[in-house]
């Protein structure tokens, strides 16, 4: 009688050990339901906004419009002489700052890449942005890009760290607890979405500094598309439609000022570039409360027309700005 | 106590037996793809040991498909949709003064002419050739930067300066990386061979995989710069599975530039006419296409209309030679 016996040891045996297997299947299963987040990271943070208050993505950041201070066109070589001409046309940096103000500075440092190749926001227009502020008694200005790609490294050789720091300003590195989920309100693309927000919430002035590239999706990336940088996640998957979410992240922020830098335009091999021979001097720099009209002029040192960028007649149609931007009457000066 | 029967236990140890053995040739899978992330397979550097002047600095990077856009951002999906598969990138310092340096970018774009599709996409308009790379290799210096086309590798050093030492040290990398990393007899790209052999412009070929001139039915396509009555036009050709898919690919294409506010035009050149030849104005430069055998053949944005139709009748005769 000892095989059925040992027959029936194991047959138990096999109950048992299967019993258990399924409850440790479904313990797991418990566990990752009980740990599932439907609303993403930072979740709990979308709430909180601006200053305390209570607000619902990211706070409108704007200024007062005055008609015929919406945009200037400054010709130089000099970045630190045009930024301060451009800002100056617009009505001074008092216009935008107030003594007490926290400022966020969000150039493209998206790139470990040195100053040179004009893939990021050149460290001297950040010099001279971080010391206007402090000129006008703004208590804190900070620095920030989320730089998918080790920031440490694009903040370093890209220069910005060294500049930002040396003008007084506080960098910040992306972390995983500064994002959250965003909805924008009419969006399509960014729904729920992780976006970089927490810097922005301590701030109350928001200044996007944008180097003027060739873009090999969405042919040109300026002040709109600097945007991109704040989309967490796997933000890759928008390249398929980067029009519209070039468009969608213009409808979600609300900036102080854009400039767009144009002294070294690269003109072919963007976003990344590479060589010196993608790039062309073309002296310019232009600031602006209009994302629309500063990149639609912008289009023209890259030898485009503002109807071969589709981003901009979406973002015009949404209300963001004028793509049109003679009908603004832009103000233009030259410093040598 | 015996808790198992003879069969039983039997099969527990063949489970057991065969989930090591997957777990082994996981490993073993492991093994041969970080092998993959040594550059001292591409001749540059073993570990933190110096090559030449230049001295690795930081860690190898490694990128595949799914994370490619977190070095490139968006230039990621040119790579991809020429067939890229794996990015190693790796920083090097000059010993000799510590401001000079360059990246070293090499994409395994799985195959020779993915790899020279993406090399010669980028190919900058003022580069300079490099000559010494061996026969089936392309390679040019551009201000700061070194590109090569390295059979199933493209490879790039970007430099961190304009500098003529830097340059010259890369250079010397460069050569070292062709001899040791030949490309093979498969690695050759044939279809270079069948421009014209006179007025081509050598060095000035293009391949483009996907989306040849913004139409998605267009893949494949070879161009170069031809000299044409004194002036350069691009022409363009490619290869189709049989006669039948060439007339429809030229007509679609046609199609395209129509419906694109193209304006037909008609020609002199019995050549053209013969060759079912389609031409458009398309917004002042001239587009010709035309099936040839297997071939779809074209002239593309030229500003001259006696150079291009000159240019076009030469790829007919040319690629009728291909096809005969």
């Amino acid at each position: 009688m000892t095989e059925p016996n040992q027959e029936n040891i194991a047959r138990r045996q096999l109950l048992i050990r299967g019993a258990k297997a399924a409850a440790s299947i479904a313990a797991a299963v418990g566990v990752a339901r009980w740990l599932y987040d439907p609303k993403g990271p930072g979740a709990k943070n979308e709430e909180v906004g601006f200053l305390g208050t209570s607000v619902k993505g990211l706070p409108d950041f704007s200024v007062p419009r005055k008609n015929g201070q919406v945009i200037s066109i400054v010709k130089g070589q000099d970045r630190a002489k045009t930024v301060n001409k451009a800002i100056e046309l617009l009505g001074g940096i008092e216009r935008f700052i107030k003594p007490g103000d926290v400022v966020v500075i969000k150039p493209n440092v998206g790139f470990a890449t040195p100053p040179l190749l004009g893939a990021t926001t050149h460290p001297d227009v950040i010099t001279a942005v971080v010391k206007l502020c402090y000129e006008k008694k703004a208590s804190r200005v900070i620095v920030t890009d989320n730089s998918i790609n080790d920031p440490a490294s694009c903040f370093t050789i890209s220069g910005i760290r060294k500049a930002a720091s040396a003008a007084g300003a506080q960098v910040v590195m992306p972390k995983n607890s500064y994002f959250s989920p965003l909805t924008l309100a009419g969006g399509v693309l960014i729904k729920d979405w992780p976006i970089y927000c927490a810097p922005f919430t301590k701030a109350n002035k928001l200044i996007g500094i944008a180097p003027l590239k060739n873009h090999h999706r969405s042919a040109a990336s300026m002040t709109m598309k600097n945007w991109y940088g704040l989309l967490g996640g796997r933000r890759n998957v928008f390249h398929q439609d980067i029009n519209n979410i070039i468009a969608e992240l213009a409808m979600l922020v609300k900036p102080t000022l854009v400039i767009l830098d144009g002294t070294v335009t690269m003109m072919t091999n963007g976003p990344t570039g590479g060589s010196v021979s993608d790039l062309k001097k073309t002296n310019t720099m232009i600031a602006s409360c209009d994302m629309v009209a500063a990149d639609a002029f912008g289009s023209s040192l890259l030898n485009l027309k503002p109807a071969d960028l589709p981003y901009l007649a979406i973002a015009e149609k949404a209300g963001v700005g004028t793509a049109d931007y003679e009908s603004l009457k832009p103000l233009r000066a030259e410093v040598t | 106590m015996q808790l198992l029967s003879g069969r039983a236990r039997t099969l527990e140890s063949a489970v057991g037996v065969l989930i090591l053995l997957i777990m082994i040739a996981t490993a073993v899978g492991i093994y041969f793809i970080q092998r993959d992330f040594n550059m001292a397979r591409f001749g540059i550097a073993s570990g933190q040991e110096s090559q030449g002047d230049f001295t690795p600095v930081g860690k190898v990077e490694t990128y595949n498909n799914d994370n490619l856009y977190e070095k490139i951002d968006g230039k990621a999906p040119m790579y991809q949709e020429a067939g890229f598969v794996k990015l190693t990138a790796q920083r090097f310092a000059a010993q000799s003064n510590s401001e000079l340096g360059f990246e070293l970018y090499v994409y395994d774009m799985n195959n020779a002419k993915n790899a020279f599709s993406v090399y010669s996409r980028q190919k900058r308009a003022d580069a300079t050739d490099l000559s010494d790379l061996g026969a089936l290799a392309f390679g040019y210096v551009a201000g700061n930067e070194i590109c090569i086309s390295l059979g199933k590798n493209y490879i790039e050093m970007i430099g961190s300066a304009e500098s003529n030492e830097l340059v010259d040290g890369m250079k010397g990398i460069a050569k070292d990386l062709s001899a040791k990393f030949k490309p093979t007899d498969n690695d050759k790209i044939a279809e270079l061979g069948y421009f014209p052999v006179e007025g081509t412009v050598a060095g000035s070929w293009k391949l483009q995989i996907d989306n040849a001139f913004g139409f998605d039915g267009l893949t494949n396509a070879y161009s170069a710069q031809y000299k044409s009555c004194e002036k350069t036009v691009s022409i363009f050709f490619s290869m189709r599975k049989n006669a039948d898919e060439a007339k429809t690919v030229a007509k679609n294409y046609y199609d395209f530039l129509i419906t694109n506010g193209a304006k037909a035009i008609t020609v002199d050149s019995e050549i053209l006419k013969s060759a079912g030849a389609l031409v458009v104005d398309f917004y002042g430069s001239f587009e010709m296409v035309f099936p040839s055998g297997v071939f779809v053949g074209g002239v593309h944005e030229a500003n001259d209309k006696q150079a291009a139709e000159k240019a076009a009748e030469v790829l007919i005769g040319r690629l009728k030679e291909i096809n005969d």
